[in-house]
């Protein structure tokens, strides 16, 4: 090995371990902190303390864990399906059977992603307030089922789908539902794969719209749950810690388990 | 009240029955009450409820802890759609926002006057709760303020509890000087974010961003100067510790870090928290501006309970609010006691709690100091726009800092405000 | 592909593509079109609370005498000139370099530098807010080190503020947009850079005139998408400065200005929603923008 090729090699990893490092720590602080008794962590003690124990036990008196996990879980995989499934068939249907009219659609339905939610959460309010879906959790999912995000991941992905699949299943007889559901789907599970994971994410994490929906301690998600210790009057934050725990956890797994396929997934997409 | 929402009207299918599998039912009677601060408000409004259930018993009270901003939000959010649905019954609102709410929303919150007596109550509690002269709320807490001192630190610095009494301002910051070269502790914390140390300062003086008539009063308000030029002599004498928010805040006396704060009584609870401070603290009025009509009484935040107008269990939360809060003594002196609450009833400080003394203060009778001091705090008008105003001042913090003259600071913030409020 | 069939084929499917992208179509008009038309409607009207009345163009005169609005879109803007150039910048850097076979642990560095994504936005303001407090762990190591000699103010001082958000989003964002370089350099015929090599092209080189053309597509989309990201910034800086933007303005977005007016302020939906069009016409202008200078240099 010559000597600029060695310096470029540990050049990269230098630049890769500095990139690694800063990306991780943070969640290795959180959980030096989460040892720390709140005012430890205020005054920025760097150590592992030994209230660990403690902060849980105090988390789980002030939170009804398993109701709010299942509020979290309930919101956010049944939004991810819904998601999933709602705009994959538009992702393929705007792909497979393209029109002027329907690529005009497309267009405008892209142009939704310029709209801030700040715009809409006053009318969607309303909405939701006049269809007496206040403080339930139809209501958080509703408006988050058609992404144009998604779609229009979808719709890139679906330029790989093999079209000669499709021709040879139509001469078999298959309808269009049989050929989107029988040969699509598991052909392009990893796509699928990728966009629960992203999908799952942004619906595990959503913060906004729940607040401003959510009325009872009873439908409250993870997120609202950590928000609300976090700016108590006098928060403890060896407890808020536990809290961001418990809630990146569900997005390590799902990211963690799904991994490969998840790459697999983001490569189909920018074919 | 929003459970018995007709989901039916809803097409809604399996998701609906999947969402009701989180509701409970709704019982007869049950009052929903949305509040923030769970060792403080939430605490006492469970004491309460549970005064008024033991002679009630078929009412029952649903207590929803949310953030400050996300209770403010909420309401703001269900008022603004036009819904009563996503109300609770009793809502709690800062002292500063009500008059908002009242003009914004008009119709929207119950009109109390008729129910209850309010003569009892500190007046410039009523005031503000009061539009085209009904009265729309229920006085809880008083924000009323004093100037929290480190005895240990003081006294390494040659100050002994005499020292700290009608203190003027330039001699706190004399005196912060010397502790800081004495301990190497700051005086006091200071948020850069928040603009609550001027409004404390410009309360004491009588005054506010606003004149009687609501008007907007900036340019030539000699209290909001003095109270400006007073933190800006602080922040040049660089006696302050910074603070970003209000847990930093909070943290630089709770961790031992300065000498001073200056603040509601709420606070009380929060400094009381470190059992290992105890009888370190002292409580000495705050020290007066120099200017007219200048003080050593003043208040910050405070909140009120507000029933909405649309509740289906109106009459029994109000009558819940007027059996505990305008009568209950006993109750003033529990959540004194407990959580440090200084109630604007009066009567409440003829009981025995508010006499009696407190060790964790070195065995001073705060209490009884704070009461007196509520009946001194200057009323003032808060008008509709206060927020705006304040988040104006707030924006101008830091170039007090770096030495702006005061007038001009003045003038920008009373563009700034111009701006906001039309 | 499907465009070019006629007749009787052609209405069936039609008919089906009707029906694919149907259940999307109705839950955007529902939930999307129909807000955002009422937004401007709203905006045409001006007044406090629920008492609204006619206003015009009120609204948008109002804008050019708001120093707040003024300062927010500045806030917007710096944001958005400064973020995302550094964070697509430096995620093609670590895309191209993780895209390297010969390096060890690659899988390692590609999860570890993804990671940042999973965090939820509540949980890592949390966060940042404690690590980079006057205090804090950052500086701390920054005195221990010898880099600064007096804490940085990253909260109470207006520019470090800006740098903190900066910091902040580049973190959350960065390792998500690398995914898609990534993704879109495996894709790249190898041997493309392996000649390359033979004729003497130095890595520098290769990276300029081989990868950032091959990947020009997956680029623009990640700019948009970031720029979109960037403009509509809210939850960062709502939950680092407990949702006022501060110190001295330095973070308020103008989705954070939104936000106050309509739950902090004196509710004005009118001028809110005048704004949020401002920031709809600017991420359009701005995507527009990108469009046309991808397709330039083609």
């Amino acid at each position: 090995m010559n000597a600029p090729r060695f310096f470029s090699t540990a050049l990269q990893y230098v630049f890769l371990a500095t990139a690694a490092f800063l990306s991780i720590f943070p969640f290795i602080w959180m959980v030096i902190s989460s040892t720390n008794t709140s005012i430890d962590i205020i005054s920025g003690r760097t150590g592992i303390g030994e209230a660990f124990a403690t902060n849980v036990a105090n988390f789980f008196t002030q939170v009804d864990v398993p109701l709010v996990f299942w509020n979290s879980t309930k919101v956010a995989v049944l939004a991810t399906l819904l998601t999933i499934v709602v705009s994959s068939l538009a992702g393929y249907g705007f792909e497979m059977f393209r029109s002027k009219a329907r690529d005009r659609i497309y267009a405008l339905v892209l142009l939704t992603l310029m709209v801030p939610f700040a715009a809409l959460m006053i009318p969607l309010f309303m909405m939701m307030a006049k269809s007496g879906l206040i403080n339930t959790h139809i209501a958080i999912m509703l408006p988050t089922i058609a992404s144009a995000f998604i779609i229009f991941y979808f719709r890139q992905s679906t330029k790989a789908f093999q079209t000669e699949l499709r021709d040879a299943a139509k001469v078999d007889g298959l309808k269009e539902w049989q050929i989107f559901l029988y040969i699509y789907v598991p052909v392009m599970r990893s796509t699928y794969a990728a966009a629960f994971v992203i999908v799952f994410m942004t619906n595990w994490n959503n913060y906004l719209w729940p607040l401003i929906v959510l009325q009872s301690n009873e439908t409250k998600t993870i997120t609202l749950v950590v928000s609300s210790l976090a700016s108590a009057y006098y928060p403890d934050y060896g407890v808020v810690m536990i809290g961001t725990i418990l809630a990146t956890l569900p997005t390590l797994l799902v990211f963690f388990v799904m991994q490969r396929q998840f790459v697999q997934g983001m490569l189909g997409s920018v074919k | 009240m929003y459970r018995k929402t007709n989901l039916s009207r809803v097409a809604a299918g399996a998701l609906a029955a999947a969402s009701l599998l989180a509701s409970t039912a709704a019982f007869a009677g049950e009052v929903t009450i949305w509040c923030w601060d769970p060792n403080f408000n939430v605490a006492i409004m469970k004491e309460a409820a549970s005064r008024y259930s033991a002679k009630h018993p078929e009412t029952t009270f649903n207590i929803v802890d949310f953030a400050k901003a996300d209770v403010e939000q909420k309401l703001q959010t269900a008022l603004s759609s036009g819904t009563t649905d996503a109300l609770p019954d009793i809502v709690l609102i800062e002292d500063y926002g009500a008059q908002k709410y009242l003009q914004s929303f008009p119709g929207a919150f119950a009109e109390l006057s008729s129910k209850v007596d309010f003569s009892g109550f500190a007046p410039y509690k009523v005031q503000l709760m009061t539009m085209d002269g009904a009265v729309y709320g229920m006085p809880f807490d008083s924000g009323v303020t004093g100037l929290y001192y480190r005895k240990d630190y003081l006294e390494q610095a040659g100050f002994k509890p005499e020292d700290m009494q009608d203190l003027t301002w330039d001699r706190f910051i004399e005196i912060g000087k010397q502790v800081e070269a004495k301990t190497g502790k700051k005086m006091l914390g200071l948020d850069v974010n928040d603009a609550g140390f001027v409004r404390i300062l410009m309360q004491s003086a009588g005054d506010w961003y606003f004149d009687k008539d609501g008007n907007l009063s900036i340019e030539n308000n000699a209290a909001l100067k003095a109270a400006l030029e007073t933190e800006q002599k602080i922040l040049q004498a660089n006696i302050h510790k910074p603070a970003a928010g209000w847990t930093e805040w909070v943290a630089t006396f709770t961790s031992g870090d300065v000498a001073t704060v200056t603040t509601g009584v709420w606070i009380t609870g929060t400094v009381k928290a470190q059992a290992d401070q105890s009888g370190k603290w002292g409580v000495a009025p705050i020290p007066k501006l120099d200017v007219e009509g200048a003080s050593h009484a003043s208040n910050l935040g405070g909140s009120s309970w507000y029933v909405t107008a649309g509740s289906a269990e109106k009459d029994e939360a109000i009558d819940f609010l007027n059996e505990v809060y305008a009568k209950d003594i006993d109750f003033y002196q529990k959540i004194l006691t407990e959580r440090g609450a200084v109630g604007s009833l009066l009567a409440a400080r003829n009981g025995p709690a508010y006499s009696e003394a407190d060790a964790f203060f070195g065995g001073e009778k705060v209490w009884q100091n704070f009461s007196d001091w509520l009946a001194k705090v200057p009323a003032v008008n808060y008008g509709v726009f206060t927020n705006e105003v304040d988040t104006a001042v707030t924006a101008h913090l830091p170039s007090l800092g770096q030495g702006a003259p005061i007038d001009d600071v003045l003038k920008a913030v009373d563009s700034q405000a111009q701006g906001q409020i039309q | 592909m499907a465009a070019g069939k006629t007749g009787g084929l052609k209405r069936y499917y039609d008919l089906n593509g009707w029906l694919f992208v149907a259940p999307s179509l109705l839950l955007i008009a529902i939930f999307l079109v129909y807000p955002i038309l009422r937004s401007l409607y709203l905006s045409f009207f001006s007044g406090k609370g629920m008492i609204m009345k006619f206003a015009g163009f009120g609204n948008v005169a109002r804008l050019w005498n708001d120093p707040v609005f003024l300062q927010a879109l500045t806030n917007t803007v710096t944001f958005f000139v400064v973020q995302v150039p550094i964070m697509i910048t430096l995620a093609l850097m670590l895309a191209a370099v993780l895209n390297n076979d010969k390096l060890k642990f690659i899988g390692f560095f590609r999860t570890a530098i993804f990671l940042p994504c999973v965090a939820s936005l509540v949980a890592y303001s949390v966060l940042f807010k404690s690590m980079f407090s006057v205090d804090g762990v950052v500086n701390s190591a920054l005195l221990a080190v010898g880099l600064v000699s007096t804490p940085i103010g990253w909260l109470t001082e207006p520019f470090w503020a800006k740098v903190l958000v900066i910091l902040a989003i580049t973190w959350r964002w960065t390792g998500y947009n690398m995914i898609f370089y990534l993704a879109a350099l495996q894709n790249i015929d190898k041997s493309i850079y392996e000649a390359a090599k033979i004729d003497g092209v130095p890595a520098w080189a290769r990276f300029v005139y081989i990868t950032v053309p091959m990947l020009k597509p997956v680029i623009l989309f990640t700019t948009i998408i970031s720029t979109i990201g960037t403009i509509q910034l809210f939850d960062e800086v709502y939950n680092l400065t407990e949702g006022r933007g501060g110190p001295a303005n330095a973070t308020l977005t103008l989705s954070l200005y939104i936000y106050n007016l309509t739950f902090r302020f004196m509710p004005s939906f009118g001028y809110a929603a005048t704004i949020s069009y401002v920031i709809v016409i600017m991420v359009a202008l701005l995507s527009f923008l990108q469009f046309y200078a991808a397709r330039d240099r083609s």
